[in-house]
């Protein structure tokens, strides 16, 4: 290592002319940051390679009916296997949305991103802004690519559907915006706890261990309330973003007494069924809630 | 270089802290504190390890929320700044880098907040050596390579003020030099350098003035000078075979004999010169006559003896 003697230090400066901190500034600094870390990029490989190639594997081996699907049957087919990836990139994005904040506190970087924006919060919403267009875009790529892939191969299977229809590009878009919605809420997981372990623990176990516990629990003591709390999960409202509409949803679920369609809400047997929007209010409402509450507790808690 | 800044050089860039405390649960580990670091001078901030030194550069930066108490940079708290970096460059105490991102691309992205130019980037890498390492992941990086990485970040804004905790830590005989100059070059422009240090030594070689930090109260706060001449006055150390007489013939009010094992006088509060002229008139021999100066590292220990949190048994 060499050493510059003090004297020759500024002998050709850098004018640092308009040099102050605006939000374009500090989205351009967490580009930066996402696309210079491996293990970021490595999450939004694994994405784009997840949701290309289950598609195609699923619409290559599956069997479909008794060969000839069309209408509503084949729309949902069809669906089904686009959005196929999302039960396993959803998990890729919970890890991702802690990681890109949880990494900085492990490492102490945080203090250098606090440091250059003293106010902390235009750091974060420009770190989430990044992360949630970040993840939108390689989603969205990842699975229009799968769909066009898939389209001609279930079509050679007897499966047509087309992807103008609304019911077959509401959640095929649908799937991208609930992965975004969750690697925003895994960034507020993050922010909350600052711990990589801790944070993809809450994360996935919110995704993973929650739900089946709640139904469990639900199915043992014949209880409404727990089927209700699981209603509202990001993983059981979400999936409503991302499931093909089958007409019968925000209706009576349990009973086959089919109640009137139209909002959501308790039925006769008292089990919330969510619609589509429904699912995403909810789904982007809690984001929205501990978006809140983490972003408080940064601009009070020391660094 | 400080002609693109004139106009964000309207006010004086120094660090006041005033009445500042944190308060951690029960412990007070910064205590009302108030002091300047000026322009044009290198102030040392100086204290054992626990003492509230790194807390309250922290709180300086704004990363930690003083329980009372303001701490002002360049006139205004940190945090009410909108070119932050361009106010105050600072090294803090531990590493503050994403291990896997390399030097350069951390440099990049920190300047990226600021609109600071790519160039600014390459220069203050040049200007800390690391252009050998500047590509590879700041996890592989020595302790030395990671504080010289700091000092380029606390550099990259060009900044008026400086704040660096235990900069030399960890680094080369060399790159201990190379800080000194750095800090006096860098006040010498007219800055404000803020450095800390639990080295007395460190500080005798770099500081023009010193706050003496313990257990989180200020000590003292004053030129180093001052500090050195003040804490222990003067010693004089005697050897004599009739040391009475010599007792006899300087005493004094402020006058304080003792006799060591070694049979050797170590007397305080008398000049040399004084006591071989008494001795002289009182005819006394002498085998020795040597002042001794006490060291800013003795003159810090009297000052903090009472003030460290983790007293050793051999320190005692």
């Amino acid at each position: 290592m060499t050493t510059t003697a003090p004297h020759a230090q500024h002998t050709a400066p850098v004018a640092l002319g308009d040099v102050r901190l605006s939000f374009p500034r500090l989205i351009r600094s967490e580009w930066i940051k996402l696309r210079t870390i491996r293990s970021t990029v490595w999450c939004f490989l694994i994405l784009f390679v997840v949701n290309i190639g289950l598609t195609i594997l699923a619409a290559s081996v599956g069997s479909f009916g008794d060969g000839h699907l069309s209408g509503a049957a084949g729309e949902q087919a069809g669906v089904s296997v686009i959005t196929l990836g999302v039960n396993l990139t959803s998990l890729v994005v919970a890890v991702l949305g802690v990681l890109i904040v949880s990494g900085e506190y492990a490492t102490g970087m945080i203090r250098s991103t606090f440091t250059a924006d003293p106010g902390r919060l235009g750091a974060l919403f420009a770190k989430a802004v990044v992360l949630a267009v970040s993840t939108f875009v390689v989603s969205a790529a990842s699975t229009w690519i799968a769909a066009l892939i898939a389209v001609p191969i279930l079509s050679g299977k007897g499966v047509d559907f087309s992807l103008a229809s609304d019911k077959v590009f509401m959640p095929i878009l649908g799937s991208s915006v609930y992965v975004t919605l969750l690697a925003l809420l895994a960034f507020g997981i993050g922010l909350l706890v600052r711990t990589t372990a801790g944070g993809i623990a809450i994360a996935l176990g919110l995704l993973l261990v929650l739900p089946p516990i709640l139904q469990i629990l639900g199915g043992l003591v014949n209880a409404d309330w727990a089927s209700n709390i699981n209603a509202f999960l990001p993983s059981e409202a979400g999936r409503h973003l991302y499931q093909y509409d089958t007409g019968s949803t925000a209706t009576v679920q349990s009973g086959g007494d089919g109640g009137p369609g139209g909002s959501a809400g308790a039925s006769d047997s008292g089990i919330v069924v969510l619609n589509g929007w429904e699912g995403f209010g909810v789904t982007a409402g809690l984001v929205f809630l501990l978006g809140c509450v983490s972003l408080f507790l940064v601009k009070r808690r020391d660094a | 270089m400080m002609t693109a800044g004139a106009r964000f050089r309207t006010v004086v860039p120094m660090i006041e802290i005033q009445h500042l405390s944190k308060r951690y649960g029960p412990k007070l580990a910064v205590d009302d504190i108030s002091f300047t670091a000026r322009p044009g001078v290198v102030t040392g901030f100086l204290g054992p390890n626990g003492a509230g030194k790194s807390t309250t550069m922290r709180m300086i930066m704004g990363l930690d929320r003083p329980s009372g108490g303001t701490a002002t940079v360049n006139g205004k708290r940190y945090i009410d700044h909108r070119d932050p970096l361009r106010q105050a460059g600072a090294l803090l105490e531990a590493k503050a880098v994403h291990t896997g991102r390399s030097a350069f691309n951390h440099l990049l992205a920190l300047a990226a907040t600021h609109g600071i130019p790519k160039g600014r980037v390459d220069e203050v890498i040049q200007m800390t050596g690391l252009e050998s390492v500047a590509k590879k992941r700041v996890g592989s990086f020595s302790l030395g390579m990671g504080q010289r990485l700091g000092i380029a970040v606390a550099l990259l804004g060009d900044p008026q003020t400086l704040i660096l905790d235990e900069p030399v830590n960890g680094l080369d005989p060399e790159g201990v030099l190379w800080v000194r100059q750095l800090s006096r070059y860098l006040a010498s422009q007219g800055r404000t350098v803020f450095l800390s240090s639990h080295l007395m030594s460190e500080m005798a070689q770099t500081a023009d003035h010193v706050v003496v930090l313990g257990r989180g109260k200020v000590l003292a706060d004053a030129p180093i000078s001052d500090i050195l001449s003040g804490a222990s006055g003067q010693r004089v150390t005697v050897r004599t075979p009739s040391p009475e007489l010599l007792a006899g013939a300087i005493a004094g009010p402020d006058v304080t004999v003792q006799q060591t094992a070694d049979g050797t006088l170590s007397i305080n509060g008398v000049g040399a010169a004084q006591i071989g002229e008494a001795a002289a008139r009182a005819g006394v021999v002498l085998h020795e006559l040597t002042p001794v100066t006490a060291s800013l590292e003795q003159a810090y220990l009297e000052l903090t003896q009472d003030e460290v949190e983790y007293h050793s048994e051999v320190a005692r």
